[in-house]
């Protein structure tokens, strides 16, 4: 599902934000992803999400060699990663239905036919009957609700989240985490980056760490390490 | 890792649907974000006016300018038909002589008739309007030839065949000179070009700044909505459905600019049309200005279409690619 290869990125001026990173990541696998700030974090899925290309290295997604794909295929790539944002962002004059349809209609699904999956999307995120709220009307946690209910509304293999509770309080950020579980139920992929300690060991998944651009643990048992790994 | 082409992917979900309803939605959805981008032009009503005010003024001056080209080309084009040789001939022919070449003349292939003007009578006119009167009387003989007016045909009028016929007459031993008074014809025919060269420059300046006004305002708008095409982009919007709607801004710029040029050039030309028609009713003639035709205000709206188009174009080619996603 995803897997990095021994990927470095430098970005112009110098700054090497990832070093060798190796790790593969299995279909419908829940990680996390975690490191001070400043680790690399958020390099690590903007090469995923293709706003960055690796300078080294190889990133395979969905089966996909990222080095071979042409911007003209970056968009259809993007549609099979759900992707969840700390700022949420949501269109602020769009409705909450306009805004998670917004994934149907570019994919060609009228208002009408996408209203089934827009209206089963914002239960499973328990905000229906919210559809015509704009994202004003509604609290950070709905706001973040909404978001999720945008990322999953084309059923995408793959989830990515970036700090998805970094504005919520304890009690709301465990809610957000049921749900990214209940998505990982169903065999969708999950990948969330955290600095949320406490929050990640409360819930017992893999946990990969990443300090000043180096993976320092995958969160695999040595041993058991799988391909592409090289970790030492 | 069994999720394999996106395509696929989109197959599994999609499979149901026909190519036939696919073909359907597609048009559906053009007909929608076009829809959607007219509503798009009342949000923003003074950016908008104003542009389109631009474009359809900048068409007008152009547009009025080919009015009064064409209609000063149809009367010239009539003046040009009206084109007369003069042949001086000979004061030894006595009138015999003269009767029988004009005879003769008149059978050419070239010529449609011959009319005489003989030196007695012109010499009497020349007496009557001239004003010399008995000053004339004391010449001792008539100074005034002969003379024979020759009308070409209809296919030797144009200046270069009567001009062709002319030396040909002057050629005939009875003929003195021929006079073929075009020159000034020349000179108003290459004015009238210098005019349309004029008009085509300014055309081709007025449209270049159309099609960059034009580009600055949906540039503005592509701007102003960068944050919503960086979430389209995340989301995979490819660039062409995000170019789409500012397409459709341009496109209904041309439109409505095209309309308000056709309005503004009906009412210049109504206008100076108005002035023209007292100014030939003291020529006593019937002159009419003709406006556009129907043919001409549909190529009048196309270009303003165009000009809207290629001005959007620039603008989502140069900006919507550049926007990319940044978090």
């Amino acid at each position: 599902m995803i897997q990095f290869e021994q990927v470095s990125k430098t970005y112009p001026g110098g700054f090497q934000a990832l070093n060798q990173v190796s790790f593969s990541l299995e279909k419908g696998e829940m990680a996390f992803l975690t490191g001070h700030s400043g680790a690399g974090k958020s390099t690590l899925l903007r090469l995923i999400a293709l706003m960055e290309r690796a300078t080294v290295g190889r990133v395979m997604i969905n089966g996909h060699d990222l080095r071979k794909v042409g911007p003209n295929k970056v968009p259809y790539l993007r549609r099979d990663i759900g992707m969840i944002f700390q700022d949420h962002r949501l269109l602020p004059d769009k409705t909450a239905f306009d805004n998670v349809a917004l994934p149907l209609y570019i994919e060609g699904y009228t208002q009408g036919e996408a209203r089934k999956r827009v209206q089963a999307s914002l239960e499973k995120v328990g905000l229906a009957g919210k559809e015509k709220h704009y994202p004003r009307m509604l609290s950070g946690g709905e706001q973040q609700r909404v978001g999720i209910a945008r990322a999953i509304v084309n059923k995408p293999p793959l989830l990515l989240a970036d700090e998805p509770t970094g504005n919520l309080d304890p009690k709301l950020s465990m809610e957000i985490m049921r749900l990214f579980e209940s998505f990982n139920d169903v065999g969708v992929g999950v990948l969330i980056a955290t600095h949320d300690l406490g929050l990640i060991a409360r819930m017992r998944y893999r946990t990969l760490t990443l300090k000043q651009g180096e993976m320092i643990n995958d969160g695999l048992q040595h041993g058991q390490s799988s391909e592409g790994v090289a970790h030492e | 890792m069994s999720r394999i082409k996106p395509t696929q992917r989109k197959g599994a979900s999609t499979v149901k649907i026909s190519l036939l309803r696919r073909f359907v939605m597609f048009w559906v959805h053009h007909l929608q974000q076009a829809l959607g981008s007219l509503g798009e032009l009342t949000r923003n009503p003074i950016a908008s006016t104003m542009t389109v005010a631009v474009l359809g003024l900048s068409l007008t001056l152009p547009s009025t300018l080919y009015v009064l080209v064409k209609n000063s080309q149809e009367v010239t084009s009539g003046l040009e038909n009206a084109s007369e040789i003069s042949l001086f001939l000979e004061k030894r022919l006595d009138q015999n002589a003269v009767v029988n070449f004009a005879e003769r003349i008149s059978l050419w292939d070239e010529v449609e008739s011959t009319r005489i003007i003989y030196k007695d009578d012109a010499l009497q006119e020349f007496r009557d309007y001239s004003g010399f009167g008995t000053a004339i009387d004391y010449l001792q003989d008539n100074p005034l030839p002969d003379v024979v007016l020759v009308t070409p045909k209809e296919q030797h009028r144009s200046a270069e065949r009567a001009r062709m016929l002319q030396q040909k007459l002057e050629l005939e031993r009875e003929v003195n000179s021929a006079t073929l008074d075009v020159t000034w014809l020349n000179r108003l025919q290459a004015l009238i070009q210098l005019v349309q060269d004029v008009l085509a420059a300014i055309a081709l300046l007025l449209c270049s700044a159309v099609v960059l006004i034009v580009g600055n305002t949906i540039r503005l708008m592509i701007l102003n909505r960068k944050e919503e095409i960086e979430v389209m982009k995340l989301v995979g919007a490819t660039n062409a459905y995000i170019q789409r709607p500012f397409l459709y801004t341009g496109f209904w710029y041309g439109i409505l600019g095209g309309f308000l040029a056709w309005v503004a050039t009906a009412l210049l030309v109504w206008w100076i049309g108005h002035a023209m028609t007292r100014v030939s009713e003291l020529y006593e003639s019937p002159f009419k200005l003709s406006g556009l035709s129907f043919n001409e205000v549909l190529i009048l709206w196309g270009v303003a279409v165009v000009l809207g188009l290629l001005g959007s174009y620039v603008a989502v080619r140069r900006h919507v690619a550049k926007i990319e996603p940044q978090s």
